[in-house]
């Protein structure tokens, strides 16, 4: 049956279009994430009526379909957990229009975040939504997963930028949702797809918001001799209601690792730094810029460097998108946590990472989207030490509950996909979960799209291994208005 | 009262207490959606209540329209049915707000002047600068999507709400979001809510982010001959280094009625008026001040003038009130919100004018430059118009709006319940959406208790 399949997605796509051999599905097992899955083919589909077309053979033969742009995701979205279909968008990679005079662009999903932005630039527009790995996602994946980034803080993620989507259903019907105009009368569909995890439709093209290049930016290092300093000067930064175009912090450990690698100009012998930029007019970024210093300041930064020019920010800028991988140089692999807490509880959260890593003699370093909550915690570890693995799972928990304890989430922006859904119920109870359910089963009936990702698989046996946890944040006293 | 009606009585105020449950026929009068009146009025406490009140109704097949201060009831298709008014004005409680975090959580009755005045005193506030703003509360803002026009510079509600908790209609409390600033931790069904007008669930609690208050603002006016002169403007405004945090564009209509209070005044010059203003700190707001005026000289304006604080003041209020304004002037009026793209802007209202000529109808139009435009067919001075009259230009009016090359989506916002019988609903011409809307509302309320037929494509 599985050959039968095959010839049948062959003459579809021609023999280009489907790979089944055993070494190059062995390419598609992996993503970002530390998860694996075996598919049994990849089809590179060109348009939406191919797309529609591989989904009503899945169908047909009852198998699984899973949705993949560039595989950079971080939580496993893109891995065939179930075996199956592996649907690779790389063909369907074209700017489809650039609308300059409506700000708008309409893209096929397998277009690199960052080509968007080259592709308009001349123009002085880019993409807002700027994932560290922007350079390879792709947007189609950004829709998947509601991406972030740092520049989030001030712009928003994908979901802000999004105003329409052609999809193709579970159930092979093509439909379209939105359009260039800011809303579209009856529910906002676009809210539900965008960030549903590639479990609810396939995105088959994309209609995008695109932002005016500000007229200044500036770009400020500030460097601390302790973390308490680092995060207090975060929270005052939220406090006095200054924001940021971007706020990121990387700790002592992390830094010197990025600084061994990409030679960024941070100073190897501080704990920890802020790396904060501020865009706008002229006179918002000047007033911003001296607000911001002098907060720094009074929280003992031992500097406050402001970046000289377009190289030096540059610099600054590479050193934080690749500390990922600087960070991979000194460990065979990496855990990486995206838990979110109310900014104000930064302080205490970098504490109880520091005390989980003592406790469980792992190493983390910490890059955080600080200004937002979004927080990095990245656990090294050696997979052959099975020992050392179950460590680092259960810290990466404990952090995750420390977040939910402090009124946070789960995740911020890598999404959910095959790496915490059994975690949910810390945050859903069964009834939010039930409905989650419902709500995918209304477009994805029979669950062969992306199956085993988001919701906890543990639920449905009438068993639901966590209970909710109560927030331990304070909470003041309701007051009638 | 009918059969099934008696028996909830004792049921329902079981649920909610005898003091909190009314049928006396002011009450139910007062609740009246489009003419139609509920059997009942029942105001829940709480999140736990209203779960119970709406099992109960799902058990009995009872339709219920929930409500806070009844502002916007008027807004969607008659309902089909509707036996229970749950009134959700007890529920006006702020949960959670932590200014130094900049979040905030919300019960679904609290007036948004009453929580714009509790931000204020943190020095922040909510963008919703919404028509009704007395009145208003935050489950209906949201229910309904109220435009603002600081959506230009800080979204709608769906850019700058967390996470909601809701009570599906079969009366189960449920959840989705948070209330962290970045978060995407399962399915964001609190976005379905928005614009849902009370079909899909019970909103119970809505988490906002707040922002702060900026240190000085400015408002500024200038005018034009022509809608295309005026549309021109904001592109070029769209298209600089400036970011104003609101751009309007009225036409002569409505700027008499925004600029001078009477819609009906026809002694100032017929011109097209774009209304920008500015926030920040005070150089920033110079800087505006200096660009502005040269701008507008360079597109075609008459003319160009800073307001004072106090016209400003006035100006912003009746922009944000300005359907209310409309159907104060005029009961019969009927105004579409359309959501369209900056080009096609005053193209559409060359059509809609047309519309409005041949068929004997004032026209006062708002557009919110970043995309929503409001217009309003008035009867001309004096005139009451037939409802087949008014039915005529509102489907003219769809037809319009429905070619593609406007880029355009409409609805009927308000306008009197026959018309909106007449023209098959407030939704406009089918689209291909409805279906997946259908499956939203099925995992939702799958038995049709929540406000019955209000909704596109009859949900």
């Amino acid at each position: 049956m599985q050959q039968q399949l095959i010839r049948e997605l062959v003459a579809l796509l021609g023999p280009k279009g489907v790979l089944s051999q055993p070494e190059d599905l062995m390419m598609y097992e992996y993503d970002g994430s530390v998860e694996t899955g075996s598919p049994k083919c990849i089809v590179f589909p060109a348009s939406a009526r191919e797309v529609s077309e591989i989904v009503r053979l899945a169908n047909r033969y009852e198998i699984p379909m899973v949705g993949r742009g560039a595989g950079t995701g971080l939580s496993g979205g893109a891995i065939a957990r179930n075996g199956g279909i592996v649907i690779e968008f790389s063909r369907m990679n074209r700017i489809l229009e650039i609308d300059v005079e409506n700000l708008r662009a309409v893209v096929q999903p397998g277009v690199v975040n960052l080509d968007l932005t080259r592709a308009v630039e001349h123009l002085g527009l880019y993409y807002a939504p700027d994932p560290s790995s922007q350079k390879s996602c792709t947007i189609g994946g950004n829709v998947a997963e509601n991406s972030g980034g740092p520049h989030t803080l001030a712009y928003g993620v994908t979901a802000n930028h999004v105003t329409g989507l052609e999809l193709v259903l579970p159930d092979s019907e093509i439909v379209r949702i939105g359009g260039k105009n800011i809303e579209t009368s009856g529910y906002d569909l676009g809210g539900l797809f965008v960030g549903s995890e590639g479990t609810l439709a396939l995105v088959t093209e994309i209609t995008v918001r695109l932002t005016r290049k500000p007229e200044a930016v500036k770009t400020l290092l500030a460097v601390y001799d302790t973390l308490d300093d680092t995060t207090e000067s975060v929270v005052d930064i939220t406090v006095r209601a200054i924001t940021p175009a971007a706020c990121e912090m990387l700790d002592g450990f992390t830094l010197r690792a990025v600084e061994d690698f990409v030679h960024a100009g941070f100073p190897k012998d501080c704990a920890a730094v802020l790396l904060i930029e501020v865009e706008g007019l002229t006179e918002a970024v000047e007033a911003q810029t001296a607000a911001i210093t002098e907060v720094c300041r009074l929280h003992r930064a031992r500097e406050v460097r402001v970046a000289r020019d377009e190289r030096e920010r540059d610099l600054l800028w590479k050193g934080r998108k690749n500390a990922f991988g600087a960070l991979g140089r000194l460990s065979p692999m990496y855990y990486v946590q995206d838990g979110v807490i109310p900014r104000t509880r930064l302080p205490e959260t970098l504490r109880r990472i520091e005390e989980i890593g003592r406790h469980y003699k792992l190493q983390i370093g910490n890059i955080f989207h600080a200004g937002d909550g979004n927080l990095h915690p990245l656990i090294l570890f050696d997979e052959r030490d099975r020992a050392q693995f179950e460590r680092v799972v259960a810290a990466g928990r404990e952090i995750m509950e420390h977040c939910v304890s402090v009124g946070g989430a789960l995740t911020g922006e890598h999404g959910i996909g095959m790496e915490k859904n059994e975690l949910m119920p810390l945050i859903f109870t069964p009834d939010d979960l039930a409905l989650m359910e419902r709500v995918r089963a209304a477009f994805n009936r029979d669950g062969r799209l992306n199956p085993g990702k988001v919701l906890p698989l543990g639920k449905g046996c009438g068993e639901i291994r966590i209970q909710p946890m109560t927030s331990t944040a304070i909470t003041p006293a309701p007051t009638p208005v | 009262m009918t059969g099934p009606v008696q028996s909830s009585w004792t049921r329902l105020e079981e649920i909610v207490g005898g003091a909190h449950i009314f049928a006396d026929s002011d009450e139910l009068t007062v609740r009246q959606v489009d003419g139609l009146s509920p059997s009942v009025v029942v105001l829940p406490a709480d999140a736990a209540q209203v779960a119970e009140i709406l099992r109960f109704a799902a058990a009995e097949k009872l339709a219920v329209i929930p409500r806070g201060s009844g502002t916007k009831l008027g807004i969607g298709s008659p309902p089909a049915r509707y036996d229970i008014s749950l009134d959700l004005s007890r529920m006006n409680r702020i949960l959670a707000y932590d200014p130094k975090d900049l979040t905030l959580g919300v019960e679904p009755g609290v007036r948004i002047a009453d929580l714009l005045r509790v931000l204020a005193e943190q020095k922040q506030f909510l963008p919703l600068a919404v028509p009704f703003a007395e009145r208003a509360t935050i489950g209906g803002i949201v229910a309904a999507n109220s435009s603002s026009p600081l959506r230009h510079a800080f979204g709608g509600v769906r850019d700058f709400c967390l996470g909601m908790e809701f009570v599906t209609g079969e009366g189960v409390a449920a959840k989705s979001g948070g209330r962290v600033v970045k978060n995407v931790t399962g399915y964001d069904l609190h976005k379905l809510l928005i614009g849902s007008l009370g079909t899909l669930a019970v909103i119970t609690r809505v988490n906002f982010r707040t922002f702060p208050l900026p240190p000085a603002q400015g408002t500024f006016v200038a005018t034009f001959s022509d809608a295309d002169a005026a549309f021109g403007f904001c592109r070029a405004i769209v298209h600089s280094v400036l970011a104003p945090q609101m751009l309007e564009v009225a036409d002569p209509a409505a700027a008499h009625l925004l600029l001078s209070g009477d819609i009906w005044a026809r002694i100032a010059p017929q011109t097209w008026s774009v209304i920008i203003s500015a926030a920040g700190q005070p150089e920033v707001v110079d800087r505006y001040a200096h660009e502005l005026g040269p701008m507008a000289s360079k597109a075609g304006a008459q003319e160009f003038a800073p307001l004072d604080d106090a016209e400003a003041h006035s100006v912003f209020y009746r922009i944000c009130e300005f359907p209310r304004l409309i159907l104060e002037a005029a009961v019969f009026a009927a105004i579409f919100r359309i959501g369209i793209v900056p080009t096609t802007m005053a193209g559409l209202l060359g059509e809609i004018s047309k519309i409005a000529v041949q068929e004997h109808f004032d026209l006062v139009t708002l557009t919110h430059a970043s995309g929503i435009l409001y217009a309003a067919l008035l009867p001309t001075e004096g005139d009451t118009p037939s409802v087949a009259a008014t039915t005529k230009a509102v489907l003219d009016v769809f037809r319009a709006c429905g070619k593609p090359e406007f880029n355009s989506s409409a609805m009927l916002e308000w306008c009197p319940a026959e018309v909106k019988t007449a023209a098959g609903g407030v939704w406009g011409p089918p689209r291909q959406d409805f279906a997946q809307m259908q499956r939203v509302k099925n995992a939702f309320d799958p038995t049709g208790v929540l406000s019955p037929g209000r909704f596109a494509g009859g949900i």
